[in-house]
Order: C-alpha cells, then sequence, then structure tokens
C-alpha cells in the first residue's frame, strides 16, 4: 500500500437486520454472472469470430483448388454440389478441430478459477458451489452449442452461396434433391451436437479435477485424438461402440439408401452417458473439495 | 449483544496428513466484539478461518456463525458475513470497478452509488478503472476490503490484512480495522502479530500448532505477561551479567548484549550498578513489549525457556 491514507467511514457499516433484504441470487443469476464473465473474455469472442471467419476461407480455399481431397468423405464431390461442402467440413472438423472448440472454454471455465485462485473470492459471496457449477456448466455447454450453431450456418451458406445449390449424391448413390440435401446436411451437422457436448463435459471433468486450465483445454483434445485412434484399429469393435469420437460419424446413415438410424441413436446414448458421467464426477468433486489454495 | 454468538466453534479437527492443522480448537466470539486469533506461521489461523467460510470442512467439531450451521443452513451461513481469507484474488483482466460489479451480482446486485461509496472508503475511487492485474500488493488488500464492505456485514473476518504491506500500508490498514471496529461491527482478525491485535481487540485466541494455548481477554492476558524487558550493550557483558544476577534479575545473553527483565527502577538501579563499576553503556533499549514477550513464551516455549521462569504459564484461561 502507498502512503495515502484510507478513510474510514464514520458511519457504521452495518444495516440494521430487518432493512438488510434477504438476497440470495438465484441460479439463473448465477447464470447471468457467468456469461457476463464469459462475454468479457477475449478469448470467448475470438473464438466465434473464427467460427464465422474460418468456415469461408475454407470454403474460398478448397473451391479454388483444381484438385479435391478424395480420401475424406464428400470430398470428392466438392466442387459439383454446395451441399458436398459442409459434410467434407463435417468429417474433417470431427477430427480434432471439434474436440478443440468443445473444449476451450469448457476446459478453462473451471480451473481458471483455481489459476486466478479466485474461488475463495466468489464462493464466499452468498452462492453456492451447486449454483456455481451449474452456471458455468450451462455456460459452456451453451458456448459450444453457439459454436456449432455458428459454424454450420456459415459453412452452409457459404456453401450454397460460392459452390452453389445443386443436387447431391447420397451416399449409396442416389440422387437427393437441392431441398432434401439441404435438409439432410442440416441434420447431419445437427447429430454432432450430443457427441460434442459429451466433449464439453469431459472437458468440464478435465478443468475440475486438474485445476489447470492448460491440461482442461489440451487433455480432451488428446483424448479424443487416441479415441479416434482407436477407432480405426482393428479388434476393437466393442470399446469403439462407445468411444464418445464414434457417434460423431453416425450422420453417414442418414445419406444411405435405405437410411439406417441404428447408430445414430446408440451414439445418442453414448453421448448422454459420458455427459452423465463426466457431470456427475465434476459435481461431486467440486463439491467434496477443500479450496485451499489462492 | 445478543444472546446468539456470532461464531461458535467447538472441537473443530482437521488433519492433512500427518500435519494436524487444527487439534480440536474451540472459539466462541460474541456478537459487537473485536475478536483476534493470534499464532505464529502454521498455527492454523487460516485453517479455521477457511472453515468458518465454508471453503474447507473440519474432520469433526461443530461450527455455527450467528447460530447457522452449514450442515443445515448451507450458503446462508455466510449471510452478514463478509472477508477475506490470505490476500484477496479478483480477475486481474477486469477493473477494479467490474470486479466489484461482478462480486456484487454474487449477492443479489448493488447499485451504482455504494460501489462509489466502497471504493471511496479504500481509498481507491482513482484507480477504480484499471486492471486488477496492474495494482500493487496494497490496493489488492484495499480492493477485498472494499470487496467486504459490500456485503453490509455484521461480522467481518479479515486473515491478516496487514500481511505483506509496507510500513505505511500497515498503519493504514491498522487505522481502517481499527475504524470499522469502532463502527460497532463484529470483527474477526487474525494476526501473528501481538501489536497488531492488542489494541484492537478484547478477546483472543492464541494459537500454536493447531491448538489454543490461550484463550481470554487481553486485559486478563496483560496481568500475565512478565515485565518489560530491557536489551542491554556495555563493554564488558560478562561483568554486567554478574551485576544483574547479584541484584536477582532475570537476565539472558542474547548476541548482542544482555536481556534483562524487571521494573524500570531496577532496571535503574542495575544500570547505576554498571556505570559505578567503569564499565561503559553502549546501548540501552526496549525489547518486545511484554504482551509479545508473552506471546513468544507461549507460542516458543522451547526457546523461551529461560524467560518462562518466574512467569505464570497464563494457559489458565485456555479451553483445552
Ligand atoms: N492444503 C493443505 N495441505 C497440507 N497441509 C496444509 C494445508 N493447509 C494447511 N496445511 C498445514 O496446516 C498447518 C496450519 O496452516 P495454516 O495455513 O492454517 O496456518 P496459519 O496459522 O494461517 O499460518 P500463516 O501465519 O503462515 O498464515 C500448517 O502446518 C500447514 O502447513
Ligand atoms: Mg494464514
Amino acid at each position: 500500500m502507498n502512503a495515502s491514507t484510507l478513510t474510514a467511514p464514520d458511519a457504521p457499516q452495518t444495516a440494521p437486520e430487518a432493512l438488510r433484504p434477504a438476497r440470495r441470487p438465484g441460479t439463473a443469476t448465477v447464470l447471468r454472472w457467468e456469461i457476463t464473465k464469459l462475454a468479457a473474455q477475449a478469448r470467448s469472442r475470438y473464438t466465434l469470430l473464427g467460427c464465422v471467419l474460418g468456415p469461408i476461407a475454407i470454403v474460398l480455399i478448397f473451391n479454388g483448388q483444381q484438385t479435391t481431397p478424395s480420401d475424406t468423405i464428400y470430398g470428392r464431390q466438392i466442387h459439383t454440389s454446395g451441399y458436398a461442402m459442409p459434410l467434407f467440413l463435417l468429417a474433417f472438423a470431427s477430427q480434432w478441430i471439434f474436440p478443440v472448440l468443445a473444449s476451450l472454454v469448457a476446459g478453462d471455465i473451471f480451473a481458471n478459477e483455481d489459476q486466478h485462485g479466485t474461488w475463495k473470492t466468489i464462493l464466499t459471496r452468498s452462492v453456492s458451489r451447486s449454483q456455481i457449477f451449474w452456471a458455468k456448466t450451462v455456460t459452456a455447454i451453451m458456448f459450444t452449442i453457439a459454436e456449432i450453431v455458428v459454424l454450420a450456418a456459415t459453412t452452409i451458406v457459404a456453401s450454397m452461396l460460392l459452390i452453389g445449390t445443386q443436387p447431391l449424391s447420397g451416399l449409396s448413390g442416389q440422387p437427393l434433391a437441392s431441398a432434401h440435401a439441404l435438409q439432410l446436411v442440416i441434420a447431419s451437422w445437427a447429430t454432432a451436437l450430443p457427441p460434442l457436448i459429451g466433449f464439453t463435459t469431459l472437458a468440464i471433468l478435465l478443468s475440475v479435477v486438474t485445476r489447470n486450465p492448460s491440461a482442461g483445454v489440451a487433455a480432451p483434445v488428446v483424448l479424443g485424438l487416441v479415441m479416434g485412434l482407436l477407432g480405426t484399429i482393428g479388434g476393437f469393435d466393442l470399446t469403439r461402440r462407445f468411444l464418445l469420437t464414434t457417434p460423431l460419424d453416425s450422420w453417414h446413415g442418414l445419406l444411405t439408401e435405405p437410411p439406417f438410424y441404428g447408430p445414430l441413436t446408440f451414439g445418442l446414448g453414448v453421448s448422454a452417458a459420458w455427459t452423465v458421467v463426466c457431470l456427475g464426477f465434476a459435481f461431486f468433486s467440486l463439491r467434496r473439495r477443500d479450496i485451499t489454495g489462492g | 449483544m445478543s444472546e446468539v454468538l456470532a461464531v461458535d466453534a467447538a472441537d473443530l479437527t482437521k488433519i492433512y496428513g500427518n500435519v494436524t492443522a487444527l487439534g480440536g480448537i474451540s472459539v466462541q466470539v460474541a456478537e459487537g466484539e473485536v475478536y483476534g486469533i493470534l499464532g505464529p506461521n502454521g498455527a492454523g489461523k487460516t485453517t479455521f478461518l477457511r472453515m468458518l467460510f465454508g471453503l474447507i470442512r473440519p474432520d469433526s467439531g461443530t461450527l455455527q456463525v450467528f447460530g447457522r450451521s452449514w450442515e443445515s443452513h448451507g450458503i446462508g451461513v455466510l449471510e452478514g458475513v463478509a472477508g477475506f481469507i490470505e490476500s484477496p484474488k479478483f480477475y486481474p483482466g477486469l477493473t477494479g470497478r467490474k470486479n466489484l460489479e461482478l462480486l456484487a451480482g454474487l449477492d443479489g446486485g448493488t447499485t451504482p452509488t455504494r460501489i462509489d461509496e466502497v471504493l471511496d472508503t479504500v481509498d481507491l475511487t482513482e484507480r477504480q478503472r484499471r486492471k486488477v492485474g496492474g495494482y500493487s500488493f496494497g490496493m489488492r488488500q484495499r480492493l477485498g476490503v472494499a470487496a467486504s464492505l459490500l456485503r453490509d456485514p455484521r461480522l467481518l473476518v479479515l486473515d491478516e490484512p496487514a500481511n505483506g504491506l509496507d510500513p505505511a500500508g500497515i498503519r493504514d490498514m491498522r487505522a481502517l480495522v481499527k475504524r470499522l471496529a469502532a463502527s460497532g461491527l463484529t470483527v474477526l482478525l487474525s494476526s501473528h502479530d501481538m501489536g497488531e491485535v492488542e489494541h484492537i481487540c478484547d478477546d483472543v485466541t492464541i494459537m500454536r500448532t493447531g491448538s489454543v494455548v490461550y484463550h481470554g481477554s487481553i486485559a486478563a492476558l496483560r496481568e500475565q505477561a512478565p515485565a518489560q524487558a530491557h536489551r542491554i550493550a556495555t563493554t564488558d557483558d560478562d561483568a554486567a551479567e554478574k551485576l544483574a544476577r547479584a541484584r536477582d534479575l532475570d537476565v539472558t545473553r542474547t548476541e548482542e548484549g544482555l536481556a534483562v527483565r524487571g521494573t524500570q527502577d531496577r532496571i535503574d538501579s542495575l544500570v547505576a550498578d554498571i556505570v559505578g563499576a567503569g564499565i561503559a553503556m553502549r546501548g540501552l533499549s526496549l525489547d518486545e513489549t511484554p504482551l509479545e514477550a508473552l506471546f513468544f513464551m507461549l507460542t516458543e516455549p522451547a526457546t523461551h525457556t529461560a524467560a518462562l521462569d518466574g512467569a505464570t504459564p497464563a494457559t489458565s484461561g485456555a479451553h483445552q
């Protein structure tokens, strides 16, 4: 402290008991609080901006190339239909971009309180640990959903505007008329949401447990890559079904003739199970923990 | 003063591995009181205050704040309670004012005028628009007081608020605590410095390695304190020591000379003896205050065994 004098008030600081309003904020207030904090972070604003600009740039680049990336699903068709590009990018993003997006905020949202030593600051106000937990969790999930919606919308609109609205060939070779193709593309992107909510809660768990923002963000991405790798190795068929990366491919069933929904519904169950387990462990870990740092 | 105690802790224990941070301490603070928790590093002061705020759970024992417990009232325990543990922490990327606004949000909101008021109280009005990351240690400490005052507390809990401040900062922080205490607030103040609490607090609990070694009023403690010690340096400390012993004074050798305990009259006579014996005085100064001396005796008895001779161990008022 410098030499300036503290000027303590002469009047008592305490309000009479009867005058003091009972003001215990509800979880909705804590949620608004958490969102305000997130909005104040440059990282979140730049990420959303990236979700708008990134797909436009990628569509422009791939559209300008002579060759097509034929080793990825729908890669061959990206020049012939504006609906192939969003599907190709969906498959491409599933490899590591999605896990990164899911953990960017979620992996940090709990651990940054450890990093700044602010758990003790916020937990000595008028809200419980549970309220803080749910506010942070809902904020992280909403952010993931926002990222995916923005990413999907820009990708689809940019592809339709830059490449066109030509009919698409289904995965069984069946022709899909423009309007139907658009519906299927939107539905395909929507199937990424449940596993990505799963990834978000995995990042939340790692953020709570490691108490380290870098670990919270990086570990889910590494785990995603490992799961992706396990999925491609033979002999892990049973394991493969329960990996969080597997539901990211379940949209393929929407584009065959006849469509098959089995992997989609099973993937929904797998995503839900990961979500519940991760959130359960994260919740009890935070509830039980001694806040000794800071 | 109301019937309900502001703080009523009984037999609190907390063990970390093989460290007993709290070995069954009991502390009672009446409403309106200014109460000190005193102890050297590692005594368990912070552990106790963290428990009060619900940041850590006791292994055993009970704790009530204004008659409410964590088990039955949850976060409701902290209604009317504010303060900070160790050095207060904020979001470094946000301004001081924004931090206060956010924290007020966790209390159900406040008015901009109230934020102006508390910023003014801690003299941060001019720096309120700067990011906390650029604040000095002392500014953060003051922002911590501001954040606490925003809650309009009945009980203010401060964990070594002057720790880490420069001398001017310590003086200002002490003055602030004093004036807050005088305003009728119940204050629970932890410190490792007897000098910090002896003029502010009515009652103290003195702790050492997780246990209470004294519990009672400062006035009662003062009665049990040993006589004031003086540091004496001479050209012949051996001879001076002999003269002190001949007068039956409590004397110990220190690096700089002698530490002699006795009433002012007896010290005066000793000085006359020394000078009369042809020994030159090189220094005569007051050592720790009697209360400080007692505090050291209580909290580190091993190194003060000599000083303890003749002094009453002041554990008569202790809880256990
Ligand atoms: N999280 C922890 N893990 C292990 N040991 C701990 C932990 N927290 C506190 N301790 C130990 O408990 C004892 C009491 O610590 P505490 O911080 O309560 O002391 P203190 O009186 O506040 O000391 P100081 O004056 O240094 O702040 C110390 O021995 C400390 O090492
Ligand atoms: Mg401490």
